[in-house]
């Protein structure tokens, strides 16, 4: 009885028609779109990377890392190091409050009514303009408290503004552990720190590290929340907090870039591609991190990396994208 | 060595020595009950099969015996499932002890994201049971206590995901036996394994006995009847029937035990 259709149904399958051509016309025209799309996506990110890479090198001098800015000229080490100081300590600053609230989002809040005013003041916070964070960090902390222009205010404002990303793909990332390895680990008498520990944020860390490398890349490509804060300064920062301007790259980009001198001009150029090619280094290690963090994930059955570099792609584009859109609105 | 039902010898237990217990439980979510009044006990070293219709509680049940709905939102449970004679909900008791003794395996198997060996000795790391120079040795002896040792012995350090379905529930197993249990529940340990897989597992839970007490749930009442001393069906949140299994399949006395484990009659005759 189940036979005869089975057949039939077999037979129809090895027509003699095949695919059908509105079939095929169709999937050609998925086809097309997709790749139209990733042109899309892929061109724009091949075309800033290689007309600031030429840009750049087209008056390459090693100077840069060696002296720093004046006025008009010299080189970027003050800026360099200033940027990285930035980031570094946005990193940690941000990095503990952001993980922090994720976890405690994600694993411990009570549901009820505080919970839902830290998640609503997460997603405020995320969607104020970057400079008006800037310009309140510069009422409150640098004339406020009398900080002037420093490493203080500038930290806690980045950190402000990054914080949100970090936390909620924390928490987004947590939530994501499958549930079976929270019951599995509390049916063996597992402490709820020692589960979150052992369990649950290994394979949270590439979702945790994608918002952190987000929130790093935002740090690094700031512009307009620095201008109030940090100031500028033509020399190496020291490491004191308050009363002290710092420089950072992407300030040398947005006021060099339309000096009538051309050595200033270079130095635009210079900062841009310093500032990507730092994004990037943050992209490798992130990726770096997660090769060596996920061994044991349910998604390598094989020795293969593809789901892992995929998401590292995706990691890419949003960030190059991000660290890309930033430098404007500040500018 | 005691026999399966009897108890054992230094116990001053007197007629049955009965691991857990439960006593007038009631459980529910919020409004809703979902099992009402249930009086149940389970014979130290006993295999003990619950069945009954989907839905009619089996796994909220189990899981109230070492305590994994407490963080459920609206669980309640009134009466008394005893461990040993002590009320586990008591304020007194600490709910990792009692999932250090009172084990637990789930329907699908859910190994950690760590390496084979790590996931055998995840619960004994947590309960400083051993020096980590014996990690290697406990999880040899368990592993090749369900019998996956020959199989893996050189890929302690792979991941547990690269194994097979069954392969994966039997590593489940030797984690929660790592812990040396009194008791284990099973929740549909096999409901996801073929054939061959789900007769290791019984094997398993037969070798374990008596030294262990089984509290399994299944859906496969050919699995009740082979591998259960005792029997308890659930149904429409009551507890309809209780017995040693061969009469509650033989002689069940209520019509709905009948009417429900007689299908199985049924499908035993294809056997
Ligand atoms: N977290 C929960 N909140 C509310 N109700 C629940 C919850 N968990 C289970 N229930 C309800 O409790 C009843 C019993 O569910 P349970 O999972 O214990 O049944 P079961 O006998 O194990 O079924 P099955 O054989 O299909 O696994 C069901 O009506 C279910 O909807
Ligand atoms: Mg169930």
């Amino acid at each position: 009885m189940a036979i005869p259709t089975g057949t039939s149904f077999l037979s129809s399958l090895g027509g003699t028609a095949g695919i059908s051509r509105a079939r095929r016309m169709k999937n050609l025209l998925w086809w097309s779109a997709c790749v139209l799309a990733l042109a899309l996506v892929v061109a724009p990110v091949v075309w800033i990377l290689v007309s600031i890479t030429a840009k750049a090198m087209a008056n390459w001098q090693w100077t840069i890392f060696t002296q720093n800015s004046t006025g008009i000229g010299g080189g970027l080490l003050n800026t360099i190091v200033g940027t990285m100081v930035l980031t570094f300590g946005t990193g940690i600053l941000a990095g503990f409050v952001g993980v922090g609230s994720g976890i405690f989002l994600a694993e411990f809040a009570p549901k009820n009514r505080f919970s839902a005013i830290m998640r609503g003041a997460c997603e405020t916070l995320s969607g104020i303009p970057s400079i008006v964070f800037g310009y309140c960090g510069y009422l409150a902390l640098v004339v406020g408290l009398h900080w002037g222009y420093s490493l203080a205010p500038a930290l806690i404002v980045l950190s402000l503004l990054v914080v949100p990303y970090i936390a909620k793909s924390t928490e987004i990332a947590l939530q994501q552990v499958p549930v079976a390895y929270r019951e599995g680990a509390e049916a063996l008498g597992f402490t709820m720190p020692r589960t979150l520990r052992k369990i649950v944020l290994r394979p949270a860390l590439p979702g945790i590290l994608t918002g952190m490398i987000l929130a790093l890349a935002i740090s690094v490509g700031e512009t307009a929340p620095l201008l109030f804060t940090a100031g500028f300064s033509n020399s190496i920062p020291t490491g004191a907090l308050v009363h002290e301007p710092i420089g950072y790259l992407t300030y040398a980009t947005y006021t060099f870039y339309d000096e009538p001198v051309p050595a200033a001009q270079h130095l635009a150029a210079d900062a841009s591609f310093l500032l990507v090619v730092i994004v990037l280094g943050l992209i490798l290690l992130t990726r770096l991190i997660v090769r060596l963090t996920q061994r044991y994930s349910p998604t390598r059955r094989d020795r293969q990396t593809r789901a892992m570099r995929r998401a590292a792609a995706a990691v890419a584009s949003g960030t190059v994208a991000a660290g890309a859109g930033t430098a404007t609105p500040g500018a | 060595m005691s026999d399966r039902l009897g108890e054992p010898s230094n116990t001053p237990l007197s007629s049955t020595d009965n691991v857990m217990s439960a006593r007038d439980v009631s459980l529910g979510f919020g409004a809703t009950t979902v099992m009402q009044d249930i009086t149940v006990n389970f014979p130290r070293g006993s295999i003990n099969a619950l069945v009954g219709p989907s839905g009619s509680g089996k796994t909220t049940f189990l899981r109230s015996m070492n305590r994994l709905n407490d963080k459920v939102p609206g669980f309640w449970l009134r009466g008394e499932v005893c461990l040993d004679g002590h009320d586990l909900n008591g304020s007194d008791v600490d709910p990792l002890i009692l999932r250090r003794k009172v084990g637990m395996v789930f329907q699908r198997p859910n190994p950690f994201p760590m390496s084979i060996m790590d996931n055998v000795v995840a619960g004994v790391r947590a309960h400083k049971m051993a020096k980590r120079s014996e990690l290697r040795d406990i999880a040899e002896t368990r592993l090749a206590e369900v019998g996956l040792w020959s199989h893996i012995s050189d890929r302690l350090d792979d991941s547990p995901f690269r194994l097979s379905g069954g392969q994966q529930q039997l590593l489940c197993l030797a984690r929660a036996l790592a812990v040396e249990p009194e008791v284990l529940l099973l929740d549909e340990p096999t409901s996801s394994l073929d054939p061959r897989s789900t007769e290791a597992v019984e094997e398993l839970v037969r070798r374990l006995t008596p030294e262990l007490t089984v509290i399994i749930v299944t859906h496969n009442l050919d699995q009740a009847r082979r591998l259960s001393d005792n029997t308890i069906f659930f149904y429409e949140g009551q507890l309809m029937e209780t017995g040693p299994t061969p009469q509650l399949f033989d002689a069940p006395q209520r019509l709905e035990t009948q009417r429900y484990l007689g299908g199985a009659v049924t499908v035993n005759g294809d056997n």
